[in-house]
């Protein structure tokens, strides 16, 4: 089989059913309960709107904030759907040219890892006004999570179905239509899920750079104006719209799928049997069509050479520049602040994950309830609550801290939550006829188990964190490489603005590879089969 | 109403060898010929090559060395013509299809038409009866390798490869089974290979027993099984076929002793 971290629900339909209904409607309740004591015990602070406060909001202001929903939609409608093309298309070079697909994820790691903050004003500037950007942003932050589980998905057949395709004498066409493109379907529509919230991230995210409505605009003039019900109507609304446009993917895949898609929790990191030589040659390919590729887009286009910069001119300003060294220092300085906010958050966030997924597995009621209320919440665009998590904490290293770990602490929750209920049944009746309490098998069986799943998320996460901390510094903080990008955008400070974008990207892919590394490792002893 | 056969060609290997990409020798030069319209049984230890030897023919592994011809040209041209099917020993049904639509994807991949009162009769003969519209995750193990059955039966192949056909069958089912199946491909005159450790299974299936050693696969013993049909029943215990069920095993045991006699040497 090829090598997977996703995972199918297991047992029967009608329980999976039951189980389903009843976990979401228990776990929002005592959400919205504990949110509405919170918000009235907090009246006097003016920090927290209590969900009565954010409905009478949403009623008197309709007008004003359904306009902005339906810009805001719009636009991510648009690119979701480019964007997911675009995967498709890629997806389908990969399928008929497999040598390409090493080059090919490498690249789509690099541009999806290229910091949303800095895009989004090179972008206002290359589309003037109007939804260029917008759309160009949502594009960019759905296409990779489609991409990846449709390659997975692509290959998700056992060899004999292609055998048996072959032995009637059919060639790739009809394994094609008749095999891989119904088993990559499950893997499409889990993409989907993901990437509708995302897309309505990245059309926000859009609208923060300078643009005339949408809901992205509103967000800007309520931490502005310190609008404390109104940032907690924005974040409440872009929450249900994600999270209903998530069921709603999902209740489109269960009926053409007949079946729960399998909850994706991440591509593995690299592909099977690969050679160390082909990853370098990759590498290296990746590096030199990104520089020229770069280049030839600012040569293609034309583009003012005061705006926009090539390789040769970050070489420059960071290297051979009189002002170089300053130029080093003050981004060097920027990603030094980053990484105070980054790396305490990010590993906060995935132990918080793991620690809460194996503590609610001991409890299986809790598992039960909390786990589709998790994997809807995993679908929030966590960045545009991130006024709130200012408003909350405040303006200091905390906030920023709490609110990558919240980035990263619902994939990470529902990747081990997934994986720890994956323990192979088998292994577990082993283990039951030793009479093994439930503390013995979460730490012989279960936790092994998560570990693969953990360390997708762990991947997955580096890139989120990475978007999460410059956002927050931008809006928020006015601190690090998000700030740092942000002012030397409005500053036209624009050599500053690229070096750091190339940074910020190289960094994140690096990270990425990294924990991908460690994950191989820790795979090979604990799930060989996912590396075969 | 009969549709055209293909007509059921011999299969002849010369000198046809695999090795692995690891250096692991799955088959040693071997040769054999499979007369046409023959039922022939390779049966041997488990890991021993004889499904590498089917797939080869089969023309799904690319042998290392030597040649299979089918009816005197390569596996490719009968590919092309869809003149054989192979039932594999996992089922690989397609989960998305019900067992109906299963056979039916069959029959359109290897160009034939469709006709419903003939899948219900392969559907029925193989003790499917109302599950036709049903998907493979709701059938058990055995089901599902006899809807493989009827699915490699359905295209009317000159040439029928069965690997371990008969692996997750309950034992009382795989009787029936294996009297009512070889009745079909027989009355066909389909050449038919069936690879199986079962050695009951094999005396009662085939014309013809070929048993190989355990890795890389030699010939050890090529049996003619002259038995009257049907051989279930009283007629599997006669004297005849317990004489070639013995000598079966004496073969499969040599087998054995030969290839670990090197090993205890070490």
């Amino acid at each position: 089989m090829t090598s997977l971290t996703i995972h199918r629900p297991i047992g029967p339909a009608i329980e999976r059913r039951s189980r389903a209904a009843l976990g979401p409607v228990v776990g929002l309740l005592v959400l919205l309960a504990g949110w509405e004591a919170a918000g009235r015990l907090l009246t006097e602070a003016f920090v927290l709107a209590a969900p009565s406060e954010v409905a009478r909001y949403l009623a008197a202001e309709w007008a004003l904030m359904g306009r902005a929903l339906g810009v805001t939609l719009t636009n991510a409608a648009a690119g979701f759907v480019i964007g997911n093309l675009a995967a498709v298309l890629l997806a389908a070079v990969a399928l008929v040219w497999p040598r390409s697909e090493g080059v090919i994820t490498g690249l789509a790691l690099l541009v999806f890892c290229l910091p949303l903050v800095a895009t989004g004003p090179i972008l206002r500037v290359l589309f003037g006004p109007g939804p260029g950007p917008q759309i160009t942003l949502a594009a960019l932050a759905v296409y990779y999570t489609t991409l990846i589980p449709l390659l997975i998905g692509l290959r998700a057949a056992p060899q004999s179905w292609f055998d048996l395709v072959r032995s009637y004498g059919r060639g790739r066409l009809s394994t094609l239509v008749h095999v891989r493109a119904m088993a990559s379907l499950p893997y499409l529509f889990a993409g989907l899920q993901i990437a509708a919230p995302a897309a309505f991230l990245g059309a926000m995210v859009g609208e923060f750079t300078g643009a005339q409505r949408g809901m992205g605009v509103l967000t800007v003039r309520a931490i502005r104006a310190l609008d404390v019900e109104m940032t907690w109507a924005i974040a409440t609304l872009a929450t249900l719209v994600s999270v209903a446009v998530y069921l709603a993917i999902g209740a489109v895949a269960r009926r053409v799928l007949l079946d729960e898609p399998p909850v994706i929790l991440s591509a593995p990191a690299v592909t099977g049997r690969r050679r160390r030589r082909d990853g370098w040659i990759d590498a290296s390919l990746v590096l030199a069509l990104a520089l020229g590729g770069w280049a030839g887009a600012l040569w293609l286009f034309d583009l003012n050479p005061f705006f926009a910069k090539g390789p040769h001119d970050v070489v420059e300003a960071l290297f051979l520049a009189p002002d170089a060294a300053a130029t080093r220092a003050t981004i060097g300085a920027a990603l030094a602040e980053t990484a105070i906010f980054l790396i305490p958050g990010y590993l906060a966030g995935l132990l918080a994950g793991a620690a809460l997924a194996m503590l609610l597995i001991l409890v299986p009621v809790l598992a039960g309830t909390a786990m589709p209320v998790a994997i809807a919440l995993r679908s929030v665009p966590i960045v545009t609550t991130a006024p709130l998590v200012v408003l909350l904490i405040g303006r200091g290293a905390l906030g920023t801290i709490v609110l990558v770990a919240v980035m990263v602490f619902f994939p990470t929750f529902v990747a081990c939550l997934q994986g720890l209920r994956q323990a192979p049944g088998q292994v577990m009746s082993v283990l039951d006829s030793y009479a093994a309490g439930p503390l013995t098998r979460l730490v012989r069986v279960r936790i092994p188990a998560m570990l693969p799943a953990f360390f997708a998320a762990a991947r997955m996460a580096v890139p989120a964190s990475v978007l999460a901390v410059t956002v927050v510094e931008w809006l928020a903080t006015g601190a690090g490489i998000g700030s740092l990008m942000a002012l030397s955008a409005s500053l036209s400070d624009y050599d500053v603005l690229w070096a750091s974008v190339v940074l910020v990207a190289a960094l994140s892919a690096l990270g990425y590879v990294l924990v991908g590394r460690v994950e191989r490792r820790v795979l090979a002893i604990y799930a060989p089969e996912q590396l075969a | 109403m009969e549709r055209d056969v293909t007509p059921p060609p011999d299969v002849s290997c010369t000198a046809l060898a695999k090795t692995f990409e690891g250096g692991t020798r799955a088959v040693d030069p071997i040769d054999l010929t499979f007369e046409e319209g023959q039922t022939t049984a390779l049966v041997g230890p488990s890991g021993c090559g004889k499904s590498t030897l089917l797939r080869m023919v089969a023309g799904l592994d690319t042998p290392t060395s030597g040649t299979v011809e089918i009816g005197g040209a390569p596996p490719v041209s009968t590919l092309r013509q869809a003149g054989l099917s192979m039932a594999f020993q996992d089922p690989s049904l397609l989960p998305w299809r019900t067992v109906r639509g299963n056979i039916e994807l069959a029959l359109k991949l290897a160009r034939h038409r469709a006709d419903p009162a003939e899948i219900d009769q392969l559907i029925a003969l193989v003790g499917l009866d109302g599950f036709a519209e049903t998907r493979p995750a709701e059938l058990s193990g055995g089901m599902r390798q006899r809807a493989a059955i009827a699915r490699a039966l359905a295209t009317r192949p000159g040439l029928l490869l069965l690997d371990e056909p008969f692996g997750a069958v309950d034992e009382l089912t795989r009787r029936q089974l294996s009297q009512d199946l070889p009745r079909i491909w027989e009355a066909r005159g389909t050449t038919a290979i069936l690879v199986t450790h079962s050695v009951s299974e094999a005396v009662q299936l085939s014309d013809r027993v070929i048993v190989l050693s355990p890795r890389p696969a030699t010939i050890m013993d090529d049996i003619t099984i002259d038995l009257p049909r049907p051989r279930a029943g009283p007629a599997a215990r006669s004297d005849a076929a317990t004489a070639l069920t013995d000598r079966v095993f004496a073969a499969l045991s040599k087998g054995m002793a030969e290839r670990s006699a090197p090993m205890a040497a070490q």
